[in-house]
Formats: C-alpha cells, structure tokens, sequence
C-alpha cells in the first residue's frame, strides 16, 4: 500500500513537472529602456498640461454635497457620523500625523497645488504637499505586476487616447480613504481599482473624471469628475511642501547650530492655542 | 523675561504631553473655528511659522483698548496657497509689526482663530488667507 502510494505521488510529481516545462516561460518585462530620441520627440505631441494646477475646491465643497458615493450602509453610517461631528465643530481628522491623503483622496479633496511632468514611458504627477507626494503613471506599456506591494498611492499604469491620459491604479493600501472632504471618507479596506480619465476641458481648465471601485465599502462604482486650473501668467511656481515641517519651530542650538525644535499640536494638526 | 514668554511657557510645557498622545491632521477641516463669528484684536506680531502645511501667527494683543495684552495663535493655509491667494510673502508680515487681525475663533474658547485678514497698522497694508480665493477670474 505504502509503495503504491509512493508511486502515486512520483508519478503526479512527475507529470507536474511535465507541464511545468510545456509552458512558455515567463519572462519579466523589460522596464524603463533606455530612451531613445525618437521617445523625447513624441512628447512634443502630447497636449500642453504644463504650469501650476490648482483644485476647484468649491466644487469639491459641492460634490461633498451632491455626489456622495454609493456608500455600504457601515460605511454611510460612519459618513453620517463624521458630517455630524464636522457640523458641530469637532471636524474629524482623516490625514493624521502627515500620512499622505493618498490615493483616490489627493485627486479628490486636496487643497494644495500640483505639477505634471512628460518623460519618455511615463507621466508623473507631483503634489505641493506631503513632501513626499507624487505618483508615477507608467505609459511605456507594462501591466501592473501580479502581486504589487499596498502602497499610498498604488501602481499606475496609463496610455493615451487622442489628448486624454487613460489611468488604471491597482495595489492602493487598504488605509488610504475614499473622501469626500478633509473631514468625511473611509478607509477602501482593500481589493480598490482607480480608473482616470484625464483631459483639458479648456484652455487652462483640466479634468480628471474618476472611476472608484471599491468592493468592500461602494455597493458599486463611484463616479466623479475633479476640476483643476491653472493660472497661465505662471506668476505662482509650485513650492516645496514637507508637512512635517510645520510641525517643528527653529531654534538656535548652544554650539550655533540651526536646529528643528517639534512643537506640540491639537488633535487638528494646528499649534496649541494659548488658554 | 519678557512678559509674553509667560504667558507661553506654561501652556507649551502642560499641552505638550497630551498632544503628543493625539494624532495631528495636516490636511483638515476648518469647523474648530466658529466662521460665523469674526473677532479683531490688535497688538505686535511675536513669532511668524511660515512652514508647511500650514503658517501661523502669534500676536500679543488685545481685544478691547485698555485689556492686559495676551498672546493670540492665528492658523492659516499653507505658504504656497497664500502666496497665490493672498499675495503674501515670507516676509509680509514679520516680528515687531503692529496689526490689527480679523479672524474666526476657536470654538473652545482658546486664545486662537483662524486669520481672515491682517493689517499692518503702520502701511494699511492688509493680507488675507482664503482659499478659495485662488478660484477668482483673472487672478493673474
């Protein structure tokens, strides 16, 4: 019985390893070639997204009333709850302790400015926030990988159809919220795609129509369209945001030293007021 | 000591342990102010935080002529929103400066508000910090 059951297992071991071979193998896709000259020459085709975005937050302030997700019922309680709060003066942090607001939250309620660069197999998006905000958007073709590492902002992959930047972002933390406001959102709790369309909707007018999908909190896809502008005299540049620093007072050290001192903050990420 | 850093150091030595504890928001709500209410005070700008995410203000000041002078906390938006709304520098106000500043109060009764405009009494000159300012025609 034993050496028959021996058999068993080599011989399936062995047809295993059969199959194994029969398959093409699978090779890793070659990313960020070298780019050629002919690379840099197709950005001049692409349309003009350069300058100073600035979201429209007064119609951010209006989706938040006009356009709620099609919220789980847990989660359209939780909303429920962090508007009554926001309503009675205790505006419930969301971004805590200069964590991004991530993805889909930065296209979605951020207040701060951004800048999109054109390289060759990619587009990438710059926040003037977070210090470490910004996203890269792979145009060069690759998929996503099988089994990308959570991160704030997910894995992007785009391509173009005519002016409009296609994006499909897979791999987001399940941390990051879907918000409607700096006050109201929820956590996607996992398995969130992102689809964008982005375009110019007129001269200094940009577009980013979302597509959330979020299967353990939106009992179905959620759409939305994000309006950004920009200011064509390019009188503002964008500046340098770390959120961390505001965080912290300068001081002079005993050796002359120039120095961060932190300062404490309330519960709303402002100074402490004096009593 | 200056009579102000008394005022100061007692509140920073006995907020600091518990606002460690307490997760702080960089990017958040505004309803710990009351917008619905504007109080003035006018004194001398003590410290400016130009920084990210968001600029403060301290002025020792008074509401009423007369008052003993206490120090205000005046929160704001970030330096880059500023610049573009409200046409502010780095240096547009500074230490020393005597102002006058509107803004909304925290509704906890702490000496603090969220600044809608400061004036320094010297010029006229004035500044103010709303966002949503950057969204008007022909900013440029």
């Amino acid at each position: 019985m034993r050496h028959r059951l021996r058999a068993m297992l080599l011989a399936s071991l062995a047809l295993a390893a059969l199959v194994r071979a029969a398959e093409p193998a699978k090779e890793k896709p070659v990313i960020n070639p070298p780019p050629a000259a002919k690379d840099w020459a197709d950005l001049a085709r692409l349309p003009d997204w350069s300058g100073v975005w600035n979201p429209k937050i007064t119609d951010q302030d209006a989706q938040a009333k006009t356009n709620m997700p099609p919220w789980t019922p847990k989660a359209a309680a939780l909303v429920a709850h962090q508007l009554a709060e926001e309503k009675a003066g205790r505006p419930p942090p969301l971004f805590v302790n200069c964590l991004p607001e991530a993805m889909p939250g930065w296209m979605l309620v951020t207040h701060n400015a951004m800048e999109i660069l054109f390289t060759p197999g990619r587009v990438t998006l710059l926040g003037e926030s977070d210090g470490n905000r910004l996203r890269r958007i792979y145009t060069d073709g690759r998929p996503h990988p099988d089994d990308p590492d959570p991160t704030f902002h997910g894995h992007s992959i785009g391509h173009w159809e005519g002016d409009t930047l296609v994006v499909d972002t897979v791999g987001i933390r399940p941390q990051a919220f879907i918000a409607i406001s700096e006050a109201a959102g929820v956590p996607n709790n996992g398995d969130m795609r992102v689809i964008e369309r982005m375009h110019l909707a007129g001269k200094d007018i940009l577009h980013v129509d979302l597509e959330v999908i979020a299967p353990k909190v939106l009992t179905q896809p959620w759409k939305t369209t994000r309006i950004f502008f920009r200011q064509r005299a390019r009188k503002f540049d964008i500046v340098e945001g770390v959120c961390l620093e505001g965080y912290h007072v300068e001081k002079t050290d005993k050796d002359g030293n120039e120095i961060f001192v932190y300062t404490p903050h309330n519960v709303g990420g402002n100074r402490i007021a004096p009593e | 000591m200056k009579p102000y850093l008394k005022g100061i150091i007692p509140w920073c030595a006995s907020l600091g342990l518990a606002a460690a504890a307490d997760p702080v928001a960089a990017h958040h709500s505004t309803t710990m102010f009351d917008h619905a209410r504007s109080v003035k005070i006018a004194g001398v700008v003590k410290e400016v935080h130009w920084t990210n995410p968001h600029v403060a203000i301290f002025v020792l000041g008074t509401v009423k002529d007369g008052d003993e002078p206490t120090m205000w906390l005046m929160e704001m938006t970030s330096p880059g929103n500023l610049v573009r709304a409200g046409g502010w520098s780095r240096t547009a106000v500074k230490p020393g400066d005597k102002v006058t500043v509107d803004f909304s109060p925290l509704r906890d009764g702490k000496k603090g508000g969220a600044l809608k405009k400061i004036t320094l009494v010297a010029t006229g000159q004035f500044y103010t910090a709303d966002i949503r300012a950057q969204e008007r025609a022909n900013l440029e």
